[in-house]
């Protein structure tokens, strides 16, 4: 009896967790959802962007995603976009998470409050790293920061997220360093070849095909997860101060959380619960994994929830961090 | 040398009819995206890479390389008979292309554009070839020093470009070096010129300047008149006599002679192809000055070594050829810099480099010692794409210059509607069209009034690289950067270039000269 009866209460609590988790996937059926990449059409966001947008297709039965490239203004204008959308679910993105940057400073432009965002999920780690050129004198992070002389590294236009990386880093580190700006794509890589400058900070993924190649070396993680390159140091391990720990905790969040997905406002709670398992199951498919292997794209995501913790987070900085973070933008 | 693998690859690319047989392919999709204003060649390679996901290695690159290869050679067509060139080196060609084209002579500039396109790329396919064992030196020695210097040399150009209208010409090109500091300074992060627009930011994109000078201006002139095209004096007259209605087309028919014509022009003036291919194929091997320069670059040395500089921009074919030869013999140059050290030479080499990682060519110095079977066959794929390109479009010629006589109440809209298009795709921002009205009503006033409108798109284009090579350069090598000896150089040949152009203007005008065409 009491078996039987352990039976019934278990059958109906799987009966009702079934249904909670699985959202209705066949909401979508017949409708078109937008998918808009930040940046122009090339380039990693733009190619992650068009396989997530693929596989969520695949993962909500009878949906078109059709991708929007929305470029401008460093990804503020795309954020902007998706923000500013309707809520229904029908049109959401990917934008960089150096907005975090953005936000924390009240740069002009920025129209988005990231902590209200609808949060859909994350691809993949965006680890920023310090990349030192094989032809400059150091040969470690220890060399870097007895360096006597300033040591020059390339670096995107000022106020973008790779300068503020770069400044941050300098910062926390008490770096001995000259930073030249306006150094897009690979720009500072090709600078390294000819020896005008020693290093730079970017996200690893952009910098691996120049490291494979033997033309330079990972320095420093900046990242807290010690799954991202494996037996390269991490800069948790040489910030002394308070000041420096606070700064690199805001770059390890911007490590952590890459690739992200994210819908306006006021999404209701079925539809995005929908498009979040849509995701989860998308970041899953063995045939996504298999095409972003052959892309070489790391793939590792976490939910939803799990992002909007962590973006909430990073956006509780004090004072003197975001007093950092205008310096490092020139305001 | 690598002569037997040269020689091996090209028999295998050859006798390989799945190759043959996708590069044939490959060619009218490349012209399509090239020839169709606001779509371009990223854009052709980011819609055709889920193509070539399952094919090998070797098939897969040769198939985009191809298609990558002829979009300029596109291009052209609508810079020719339309005057709407869809980025900054089709500019270059319709100034004199469709200049062309309006005194009649649609077809001999198409035939000059065909040929010089695959003579250029066959050229700077082979210099690249030639000089694979001092590539990196060469790469190598060109800093952001040399950079700003190679754009002074290129704004000196704006000056032989005005023709008689020396002054009027420096306005515009100062007007366009301003609209190229537009956005946010790279060493402040400051907004200049953006009057609280953030659409802005990013600057003036040089498909909207290129659009809003040329082709708004030709829709709204060809409007203004309610016929297709200005004609030769010729035609007019024949017109006078005959009732035709004021809006049926004019322009004589593209016909195999004047095409043909057109080619033979090309080898006329061998020396001039010469010269540009191999001063783009430089130019274009290093990384960080870009198509666009090149390609105004040759137009400009086109323009300074003719010996009738008045000419130009009123329907000179050596224009057409210099033009043309320029956009052609650049792309085998970036090529070989994003094969070699994983860094790509040009925007759509940035696309081209994503794709070779795809298909597992790993890009890096062991492609040198290790896979110069794949870097020869991707040459030999640019050099025969070329070659494909050109046969289709000679052949397919007369059709294509039905385009040039098309009614003007037909062309308009449908030209206005591909140019605004361009320009939204390009930025995705609806701004972007009030722009293009604005300043393609500026464009119209300029044509209008007879002011050169060539110096406004070197201004933008090379004004950026100036700017932003210049504050690099003085981060990295300090004040003294000039002393370098290449940018020595350099600054030999800008005052040699400013120097002879003084020269030029001094000497009794010989414009009385007959015609070498």
């Amino acid at each position: 009896m009491l078996k039987h009866l352990f039976a019934t209460v278990m059958g109906v609590g799987l009966v009702w967790s079934v249904s909670a988790s699985a959202a209705d996937l066949n909401q979508f059926r017949g409708k078109t959802i937008t998918y808009i990449v930040s940046t122009g059409p090339g380039g990693g966001y733009d190619t992650y962007g068009r396989l997530i947008a693929r596989y969520l297709q695949k993962h909500l039965p009878g949906s078109r995603v059709v991708v929007r490239n929305v470029p401008g203004a460093g990804h503020i204008v795309g954020a902007n976009t998706i923000y500013a959308a309707k809520p229904d679910g029908l049109t959401i993105g990917m934008f960089n998470t150096g907005l975090i940057y953005d936000q924390l400073i009240k740069r002009d432009g920025v129209l988005f409050d990231l902590s209200k965002f609808s949060w859909i999920g994350k691809a993949a780690d965006d680890t920023r790293a310090l990349m030192v050129s094989k032809t400059s004198p150091y040969k470690t992070i220890d060399d870097i920061i007895k360096a006597k002389a300033p040591i020059k590294f390339a670096a995107a236009g000022v106020g973008s997220a790779a300068y503020n990386d770069s400044k941050i880093l300098a910062d926390a580190l008490h770096l001995n360093v000259q930073i030249i700006p306006g150094f897009t794509g690979n720009e500072g890589e090709m600078s390294m070849l000819r020896n005008e400058v020693m290093a730079e900070v970017g996200t690893a993924e952009s910098m691996e095909q120049f490291v494979k190649q033997g033309h330079g070396f990972f320095a420093l993680a900046l990242s807290g997860d010690a799954k991202s390159l494996p037996g390269v140091p991490r800069a948790r391990d040489y910030v002394k101060d308070e000041h420096g720990k606070r700064l690199l905790t805001l770059v390890e969040a911007l490590s952590e959380i890459g690739r992200l997905t994210a819908g306006p406002p006021g999404i209701p709670a079925p539809v995005l619960a929908a498009e979040r398992e849509a995701l989860d199951a998308a970041m899953k498919d063995p045939d996504l994994l298999a095409e972003a292997k052959k892309l070489d794209l790391d793939i590792d995501p976490s939910s939803g929830a799990q992002v909007e913790l962590r973006i909430k987070a990073a956006l509780n900085q004090p004072p003197e961090t975001v007093a950092a973070l205008k310096s490092a933008a020139g305001g | 040398m690598h002569l037997d693998v040269a020689v091996s690859t090209l028999f295998g690319l050859l006798t390989t009819p799945r190759l043959l047989f996708l590069m044939i392919i490959a060619v009218p999709m490349g012209v399509f995206f090239g020839s169709t204003p606001g779509l371009g060649g990223k854009l052709g390679l980011v819609l055709l890479i889920p193509f070539v996901y399952n094919m090998d290695q070797l098939t897969g690159a040769v198939f985009l390389c191809a298609m990558h290869a002829v979009v300029h050679t596109g291009g052209s067509i609508p810079s020719i008979l339309i005057g709407v060139p869809g980025d900054g080196p089709a500019a270059a060609t319709a100034l004199d292309g469709f200049a062309m084209t309006k005194k009649g002579e649609a077809g001999r500039a198409l035939g000059a554009s065909f040929g010089a396109s695959s003579i250029g790329g066959l050229l700077g396919a082979m210099f690249l070839g030639l000089s694979l064992p001092i590539l990196e030196p060469i790469i190598l020695n060109f800093s952001p020093a040399e950079f700003f210097l190679l754009a002074i040399l290129g704004i000196t150009f704006i000056a032989t470009l005005s023709g008689d209208a020396f002054i009027k010409g420096m306005i515009v090109g100062l007007f366009g070096l301003m609209c190229a500091f537009i956005g946010l300074d790279p060493s402040t992060g400051a907004p200049r010129f953006t009057f609280g627009q953030i659409w802005l930011w990013d600057g003036l994109s040089v498909i909207v300047a290129v659009l809003s000078m040329f082709a708004v201006p030709e829709m709204i002139s060809l409007g203004v008149r309610g016929r297709a095209f200005d004609v030769s004096a010729e035609t007019a007259a024949r017109l006078e006599g005959a009732t035709v209605p004021a809006e049926t087309a004019v322009s004589p028919k593209v016909t195999y002679a004047q095409i043909f014509h057109g080619v033979r022009d090309v080898f006329q003036h061998k020396w001039l192809v010469f010269r540009c291919s191999l001063l783009v194929a430089a130019i274009g091997v290093i990384p960080g000055l870009g198509g666009d320069a090149a390609a105004w670059m040759a137009y400009g040395h086109t323009v300074q070594s003719s010996k009738h500089p008045e000419r130009f921009g009123k329907g000179e074919v050596v224009g057409v050829i210099g033009a043309e030869t320029g956009s052609c013999a650049k792309e085998a140059g970036s090529l070989l810099p994003t094969l070699f050290f994983g860094v790509p030479g040009s925007s759509g080499m940035a696309i081209m480099l994503g794709a070779f990682l795809m298909l597992g060519i790993q890009p890096g110095p062991t492609m040198l010692t290790e896979h110069i079977d794949i870097v020869w066959s991707l040459i030999w794929a640019l050099v025969i794409a070329n070659i494909i390109c050109v046969i289709m479009l000679i052949a397919a010629g007369p059709w294509i210059g039905k385009l040039s006589s098309m009614k003007a109440s037909f062309l308009i809209p449908y030209v206005l509607v591909f140019a605004l298009l361009g320009c939204y795709l390009y930025g995705g921002n609806w701004q972007n069209l009030v722009l293009i009205l604005g300043m393609g009503s500026l464009g119209y006033l300029f044509k209008r009034h007879d002011w050169p409108r060539a110096p406004f798109i070197i201004g933008v284009i090379l004004g950026k690289i100036a700017e932003d090579s210049l504050q690099k350069a003085i981060g990295i090598f300090g004040a003294g950067f000039f002393l370098r000896p290449i940018s020595l150089v350099l600054i030999a040949m800008i005052i040699a270039s400013v120097a002879f152009y003084m020269w030029r203007q001094r000497r009794p005008n010989k414009a009385s000269m007959p015609s070498h065409a």
